[in-house]
């Protein structure tokens, strides 16, 4: 037998701080959790801690990723940088305790500056996404940093 | 004689008879000021948007839709200044874009399709009141767009399309600190300014002046105000923001109900 659905709207007061704790589509405030959705409100049992309260919707359930959401995302490193190549990229992060940098290379600017090519001849860049080979003239695909022309030296 | 239709022209529009005769209504008899039209909501009938509403309050009909949230390209705002409460930076926090429009076939004379300054002062209107009751801070970098359809005129069309908006947001699942309801009000020109609270399109157009409140319900808190027409003594305005205020409290349950009905339906069809 399926338990009760409880439908609830944005705004709409559901309990007590002390009854439970908010979860994804409520807020808090002056001491009661509210619904933020048009929805079903769900009530998980927690075992020994306070049940969480959240407000579903059917079709999806978040619209965009949180901060901290775990997303799965499909990168093709072999095609923006090789071992050995001489980046340039920005600290965006000191890091954490463990005092690890955190660099990125998302900008125009940024990227490949000197790489080798698998003969082992310094190659030229020719576009964005490529480097050619002097020697051999083959292509390789590298993320090539638009240097500024003040950093050239000609 | 045949008309020298050279030398005398007629006029270039032509119009009906009816609209230059006397209206069939007279002066409406004294109504209960606070009496509120029937209003019948219906969110979720569009399936092409991401949320929408249908509100229809007397002869006033208004069709609602959003779209979004879509990523917006905003790095290059820069850091604003955080908001009050510790929120998300101004330039990380979602927008709201509104748009209301009104259908060429919606009042009496039929009006240009083209937009006018007064629908985009709506518009304002309504950004202004739908955006404390959106959790904006919730949609980083993106941008969401509400625009709202006036099929008919029939008096307060600017609280109807904002309880449209509301609605439709709700709908789309678009996190919401509370809904927004709005209520018209008009004051007949005259010695005793009695303000009427959802005055239909005659009363309106006779009215000395009007107000639009709009109200989050449970949170108690104005959203928006709006108002035009004569001055006159504050009290009577403050009584007006009153009386919207208690008109707007007296819609809320219809507007739940409609919600809770559009969730139902959306769980049964996911359900089949």
């Amino acid at each position: 037998m399926a338990p009760p659905v409880r439908y609830c709207i944005p705004g709409e007061r559901l309990c007590n701080l002390e009854e439970g704790s908010p979860g994804s589509g409520t807020y808090t405030r002056h001491g009661y959790i509210f619904s933020s959705l048009a929805g079903c409100v769900t009530k998980s049992s927690e075992n020994g801690a306070l049940p969480v309260v959240s407000v579903m919707r059917e079709t999806e359930s978040q619209l965009l990723p949180d901060v901290g959401a775990i997303v799965t995302c499909k990168v093709e490193i072999y095609k923006s940088f090789r071992p050995g190549d001489i980046v340039l990229a920005k600290v965006i992060s000191l890091g954490d305790a463990q005092s690890n940098y955190l660099l990125t290379t998302a900008e125009n600017e940024l990227g490949v500056v000197v790489a080798h090519s698998e003969s082992g001849v310094q190659m030229v860049p020719i576009s964005w996404c490529e480097m050619q080979c002097p020697k051999t003239h083959t292509k390789e695909f590298r993320k090539v940093a638009r240097v500024q022309p003040e950093f050239l030296q000609t | 004689m045949p008309g020298d239709h050279r030398r005398i022209r007629g006029p270039e529009e032509s119009q009906p008879p009816q609209l230059y005769a006397a209206d069939e209504d007279q002066e409406p008899d004294a109504r209960d000021p606070t009496r509120l039209r029937p209003v019948y909501a219906r969110s979720g009938l569009l399936s092409q948007a991401k949320g929408s509403a249908y509100l229809e309050a007397g002869g006033t009909k208004v069709l609602c839709a959003v779209s979004g949230p879509r990523q917006v390209e905003g790095g290059e705002r820069g850091g604003g200044p955080a908001g009050a409460g510790g929120e998300a930076p101004a330039a990380l926090r979602g927008r709201l874009i509104c748009d209301f429009r009104r259908a060429p076939f919606a009042g009496r004379r039929r009006s240009p399709p083209q937009g006018s300054g007064e629908e985009r002062e709506l518009a304002l209107a309504l950004q202004e009141a739908l955006e404390p009751a959106v959790r904006l801070c919730r949609y980083p970098r993106a941008q969401l767009e509400v625009s709202a359809l006036l099929l008919e005129d029939g008096g307060s069309a600017l609280a109807a399309a904002l309880t449209a908006a509301a609605l439709a947001l709700a709908d789309a699942g678009i996190e919401m600190y509370d809904l927004v309801v709005g209520c018209g009000l008009s004051r007949a020109p005259g010695p005793s300014p009695t303000w009427l609270l959802d005055p239909t399109r005659l009363e309106e157009e006779r009215a000395a002046a009007g107000l639009t409140v709009a109200l989050m319900p449970v949170l108690n808190q104005v959203a928006g105000l709006l108002g035009s027409g004569e001055g006159g003594p504050t009290e009577s305005w403050v009584e007006a923001v009153r009386l919207g205020l208690e008109g707007c409290q007296r819609l809320y349950p219809v507007l739940q109900q409609c919600l809770v009905r559009a969730a139902r339906r959306r769980g049964a069809a996911a359900q089949s």
